[in-house]
């Protein structure tokens, strides 16, 4: 169905536009609009138009996420992955300026395009009344149009098309619509449209999917393991043993281990072995602790032979016995290290050090018990 | 735009009583103090003095490049200000009386002066050849003389036109200009590196002209902003003279200040960033003992409030708005200059922290006044509109 | 032309037309099949597309030893190009914004095209950077800070990562420049078609633009805001690229004047390349009335301005490198004046500083023929500018026992060639299927087409 959205004229210069532009603010029309190929200096003025505020949106978009973007970087720098970088501080302002520009400019640009198009103009809007009409073809091109709308409430079709004629039209047209055609509001429930959304949701959450899982999927940097090498302990046929590594040389000796040289040799370790670490603080302090934990259950808290066992395993002998007051430090170190009769070898559980520890402490002990003359000074 | 051969109505009329009557106890209390201040204190006296002359070689040699600028762009809406810019220039020979006192007090201000300093410190010693006395001299006269006949010849060929009318005159303008602004950035860059950077001689920036020059170009239109103002107030001016023509001063200063920024960011950023004990060192005194609630006072009042001053397009067409700005530029320079000499005088002298106090306000005072005076001396009497301009009626249709 | 009246504005266009004349002069390359000249053209820079695209595939296939990069030039062609496109890019956002502030009038007829250009050189550098990262489909989105599955973040410190943020802005902002400026073109193009597709086509890109001053009004605000956002921006860019090299401690790269220093190069050819591409589309599509010679002799007086003031910074480095006792500064300056590469500093300052003075002369200025010649001399200085302070300061760094010689292979030249084949390429389809010309904004300005203001409303 046809209806009358508005009467239009054309007028064919620049002053003529304006001229009637002020008459028809003038005469009190509020739903009118002059359409010109291009934009004609003072028709704000003459149109009554308040001055643009796009300038506001610009600065108001701009500064909030220039602010947003600088928080996010200090959320990024001390909150979420601190890290010092290149020996800057972990909020290096300077270094965010350039950043916070481009953001600012970027946002500024963009959104105020965005907002002057999408709710300023209510674009895109391809099926406005206007479109196609002869009208538009003219003021698109060389001619100058004012058109007052139906809706305006002064609006009068005779009353209208006289007193454009009378500020100088050359040509009037009545611009009809078809509602239909025009009627821009959607149900929101309209079922292509819910379709249509669910389709797009569908896309969306499958490309991100695939995007996020596969395409960008990284496996975890592990290159250094995939070398073209042979590894310890592994096989190799390069080698009649087919064992990638060789037998050390002979008499080779580990990195840091210090071979026993008197493991059948008491009397050996007896005259050759001197404690070489003095009975200090620390020292007996260690030797005390070891002691306690590997000595003390058959020989007994003060080494008096009275084990805390009684008699569930052989009584470790006293240590205070005249035969282990004439023993040399080396003696007791060996056997220690060695076992002697039921007693065990200690070397692998206690190290080289401790158990020179113990040796001092034992000393200590039997000291206590048989202390000298000049103990007293 | 249509051309409308409008007559031009230019009535001569005698300068504003102001420019003499404020000008002259200004200047006289400048000298003064000026001159206790030497006997009291010289050092301080003469980095002050050194503050004084950098300010009125931008006003002075500001205006002499906004003339050779409109010259050699071609611009039309700047010609009914020419001449005012023309009388500013003036100013610039001023600076033999403020440069004569730190050339007879280089001791005092520059380490480099010092002769067994130098010997002992090779990088000095390598710079000798440009930073020593005898070519300081000659560098300073040079560029007055070289600058002051540009000057000069701007100023008969512009008062020639005004009974002449020749359109040769502005061509020729043009050419004269296209030698002047090689010869300008050279001098200026001279007068930054000599006058200020050499201060601390071990420091260099490659910017420093180009900084200097920002601070000038604002200041020299802030100044020319605010002679315009004054005189179109007193009817000095002609009636069409309006928001259009302000507009664009504003928007220079506004351009300007925003350039400044950028340049004294892109300087201190690199510098942070390098890292350098080379440069850095210049920085740090800046960033202690007081000195750094000067350095972030520099960021907004010489860019952040004027940006805001003149950011809306109503405040570069509302005279009392743009005359608020066009001070607070010339302000900040003031501020500017006090940030770049100071911390140097706080070194020689063994002082810590900025100082303020009557040897300040007296150079300040004296700085005005010679603004004023020179002006006056220059422009009275005269033609405030170049009337022979064959640009002038096109310029005075000027919208924006 | 020799007297010039200065009573008199300048008349941009040449006599004067009706708007419909307007219309259909700008409008005719779209209309009609392009004549010879214009396959011509295209087949020349398509090869040469060609020819880029062969390196790059190879590049990808073998990898980016096939460059000649090598180990302390690590940043070599693909950099060098880079700066070099980009900077291409500023002149045509000097032209549609910067002049637009000022209010120059002569720029409305190529504002267009240059910004055209502009978009079309911000894409040729985006590939730069983007192969030089080795593995460009990773690189390109892990250049974003979004949360992934490493849980890091970009490093926010890094002049790289400004750049993305700048270049990827500048190409943002630059487009949406540019289609704001396209649409009532659009809405007048949709006003003409006569076919079914193109109506549909433009009618889609006009959004429904309706010419109606109660919108040109909020237009011409945002244009203008536009403008003001990419003047900042354009300097922005070139200066972020600068702190690529700035903020390092390389000697010959960290020198605090670098900013308006490449921003001055960049314009300056950016300016050559316009006036290039402008006297060839002149030729091409036989636009010599719309792209007047004044408008070219106004290029070419800011090429002659900029290429003074690149002079005076390369000066300046000079100077200040001796100044600063800096002994490695002073050394890499003298390097790169009588080193290795002097070849390569020398070309560079000859094209750069003296042959741009020629302009000085007004015949040289005017004719086509030479100006066209000194463009393309000042574009081929400007990339060796780059190549200079990429290379000699990479090839002769810190350690004297890691120098090397940096020569490039023929894969660069062919990607070098390929990205003036596509610069080239875009530039000619843009010609042939956009109004290279802003017709509402040339309508505004021409003769007539304001309400003479004396009597009318008069806005202060």
């Amino acid at each position: 169905m046809s209806k009358l959205y508005s009467v239009a004229a054309l007028f064919k210069t620049p002053d003529d536009i304006m001229h009637a532009a002020s008459k028809v603010a003038d005469a009190g029309y509020e739903k009118y609009d002059v359409n010109t190929p291009y934009p004609i200096h003072g028709m704000d003025g003459a149109m009554k138009l308040k001055s643009s505020k796009m300038g506001y949106y610009t600065i108001t978009i701009g500064l909030t996420c220039m602010s947003l973007m600088l928080f996010f970087m200090y959320w990024v720098y001390n909150i979420d992955y601190p890290q010092v970088i290149g020996g800057k501080p972990l909020f290096p302002l300077p270094a965010f300026v350039p950043i916070m520009f481009e953001i600012t400019i970027l946002t500024g640009a963009v959104l105020t395009v965005a907002v002057m198009l999408i709710f300023y103009f209510k674009f895109p809007n391809n099926a406005h009344p206007l479109h196609d009409s002869s009208y538009m073809k003219a003021v698109s091109s060389d001619k100058f149009g004012v058109n007052i709308e139906a809706v305006d409430p002064k609006f009068d079709l005779d009353k209208v098309k006289a007193f454009l004629a009378s500020i100088g039209a050359y040509q009037i047209d009545e611009i009809y619509f078809d509602e239909e055609e025009v009627n821009t509001k959607h149900k929101i429930l309209d079922s292509k449209f819910v379709i249509g959304m669910f389709l797009i949701a569908g896309f969306t959450s499958i490309s991100v999917y695939l995007h996020m899982n596969k395409a960008l999927y990284l496996p975890p940097f592990d290159w250094m393991l995939l070398q073209h090498k042979v590894t310890a302990q592994d096989h190799s046929d390069f080698f009649k043993n087919g064992i990638s590594s060789r037998e050390p040389v002979e008499g080779t000796v580990a990195r840091g281990f210090m071979p026993y040289l008197y493991s059948e040799d008491p009397d050996g370790a007896s005259d050759n072995l001197v404690n070489p670490f003095v009975a200090d603080e620390e020292n007996i302090a260690l030797g005390k602790k070891k002691y306690l934990t590997y000595c003390s259950p058959c020989h007994g808290d003060l080494a008096k032979g009275d084990s805390r066992l009684n008699g569930q395993f052989p009584n470790g002998p006293t240590l205070h016995s005249d035969k282990l007051l004439s023993w040399t430090d080396g003696r007791i170190y060996h056997v220690i290290t060695e076992g002697q009769n039921v007693m065990p070898g200690y070397k692998k559980t206690v190290t080289r050090k401790e158990r020179w520890a113990i040796v001092n402490y034992v000393r200590k002990l039997q000291r206590a018990l048989d202390a000298k003359e000049e103990d007293m000074q | 735009m249509s051309n409308h051969e409008t007559k031009i109505n230019y009535i001569k009329k005698d300068l504003p009583k102001g420019f003499l009557k404020f000008g002259l106890p200004l200047l006289i209390i400048g000298i003064v103090s000026a001159f206790i201040a030497y006997q009291v204190d010289p050092m301080r006296a003469s980095f002050n003095n050194i503050i004084s002359l950098l300010l009125i070689v931008s006003v002075g040699l500001g205006a002499i490049f906004l003339v050779a600028l409109e010259h050699i762009a071609g611009a039309v809406w700047s010609v009914p200000f020419r001449r005012i810019a023309e009388h500013q220039g003036f100013i610039f020979l001023a600076t033999p009386l403020l440069a004569l006192p730190i050339l007879f007090n280089m001791h005092d201000i520059y380490e480099w002066t010092h002769l067994n300093v130098v010997v002992n410190d090779p990088i000095l010693y390598q710079k000798s050849p440009y930073l020593n006395t005898e070519f300081f001299y000659a560098r300073s006269i040079g560029i007055f003389v070289v600058m002051s006949i540009f000057l000069f010849t701007y100023l008969r060929n512009s008062t020639r036109q005004d009974t002449t009318q020749s359109q040769k005159t502005t061509k020729i303008n043009a050419l004269i200009s296209a030698v002047f602004m090689p010869l300008f950035a050279i001098s200026i860059t001279m007068v930054a590196i000599d006058y200020a950077m050499s201060l601390e001689p071990h420091w260099f920036s490659t910017i420093f002209g180009v900084y200097y020059f920002a601070g000038t170009f604002a200041t020299a239109m802030a100044v020319l902003t605010l002679l315009t103002l004054k005189l179109k107030s007193n009817g000095n001016l002609l009636k069409e003279i309006n928001g259009n023509h302000y507009y664009s001063m504003g928007g220079l200063m506004f351009a300007f200040t925003a350039f400044w920024m950028y340049m004294a960011f892109s300087q201190y950023m690199l510098i942070w960033y390098a890292n350098i004990p080379e440069e850095t060192f210049w920085f740090l005194p800046r960033m202690e003992n007081g000195w750094e609630y000067l350095s972030i006072g520099l960021i907004f009042i010489k860019f952040i409030i004027p940006f805001g001053l003149l950011l809306n397009r109503n405040s570069k067409m509302n005279p009392s708005r743009l005359k608020l700005a066009a001070f607070w530029i010339i302000g900040a320079h003031i501020y500017d200059m006090y940030w770049l000499v100071m911390p140097t005088y706080n070194r020689m002298s063994g002082t810590e922290g900025p100082v303020f106090g009557w040897i300040e306000l007296g150079f300040i005072s004296l700085s005005a006044g010679i603004i004023l005076v020179f002006y006056y001396l220059a422009a009275n009497k005269k033609n405030h509109i170049p009337i022979g301009d064959p640009k002038l009626n096109r310029a005075l249709d000027f919208r924006i | 032309m020799s007297t010039i009246d200065y009573t008199k504005n300048e008349v941009n266009v040449k006599g004067t037309r009706s708007l419909k004349e307007i219309d259909d002069l700008i409008v005719a390359p779209l209309d009609r099949i392009p004549n010879k000249k214009f396959f011509i053209a295209i087949g020349f820079t398509s090869t040469l597309l060609l020819i880029g695209t062969i390196g790059i595939a190879l590049s990808f296939y073998y990898g980016t030893g096939l460059w000649g990069n090598n180990n302390p030039v690590g940043w070599a062609f693909p950099i060098v190009n880079f700066v070099f496109w980009v900077g291409i890019g500023h002149a045509g956002t000097l032209i549609s914004a910067i002049l637009f502030l000022l209010r120059q009038r002569w720029r409305n007829g190529i504002a267009r095209f240059a910004e055209a250009m502009t978009i079309f050189a911000v894409i040729t550098a985006l590939i730069f950077p983007i192969i030089h990262t080795g593995r460009p489909w990773v690189a390109a989105v892990y250049l974003l800070p979004y949360p992934n599955q490493h849980a890091v973040w970009v490093n926010f410190n890094s002049p790289l990562l400004w750049d993305v943020f700048a270049v990827s802005t500048y190409f943002t902002v630059s487009l949406v420049f540019w289609y704001v400026g396209l649409i009532p073109d659009f809405a007048l193009l949709r006003d003409r078609a006569t076919g079914k597709i193109k109506k549909v086509i433009y009618s889609i890109f006009s959004l429904g633009w309706r010419f109606s001053n109660r919108h040109w009004q909020h237009y011409e605000m945002t244009y203008l805001i536009l403008a003001g956002l990419a003047t900042p921006l354009v300097l922005s860019v070139h200066t972020i690229v600068s702190f690529d090299f700035a903020v390092s401690i390389l000697p010959g790269w960290h020198t605090t004047i670098f900013p308006p220093y490449f921003v001055a190069g960049a314009i300056f050819s950016g300016f050559a390349m316009v006036q290039n591409s402008l006297i060839v589309i002149r030729k091409v599509f036989d636009m010599d009335d719309l792209i007047p010679l004044k408008t070219l002799e106004t290029m070419n007086k800011i090429i002659l301005l900029t290429g003074t003031m690149v002079g005076y910074a390369y000066s300046m480095e000079f100077f200040i490198a001796w100044y600063s006792g800096s002994q490695p500064e002073y050394f890499t300056f003298v390097n790169r004046a009588f080193g290795p590469y002097a070849w390569a500093y020398w070309t560079m300052f000859s094209c750069n500083v003296f042959i741009p003075q020629l302009f000085w002369i007004k015949k040289i200025r005017t004719s086509i023929v030479p100006m066209f010649i000194i463009a393309i001399f000042v574009n081929v200085g400007m990339w060796f500018e780059r190549f200079v302070i990429v290379v000699t300061s990479l090839s002769r760094d810190f350690l004297p026992s890691s120098w090397a010689y940096y020569r490039p292979t023929i894969t660069d030249f062919a990607i070098l060639l390929g990205s003036f084949g596509l610069f080239f390429t875009l530039t000619l389809l843009f010609t042939r299927f956009l109004p290279s010309i802003a017709i509402a904004e040339i309508k505004a300005v021409s003769e007539g087409a304001q309400p003479s203001h004396h009597g009318g409303e008069d806005h202060e």
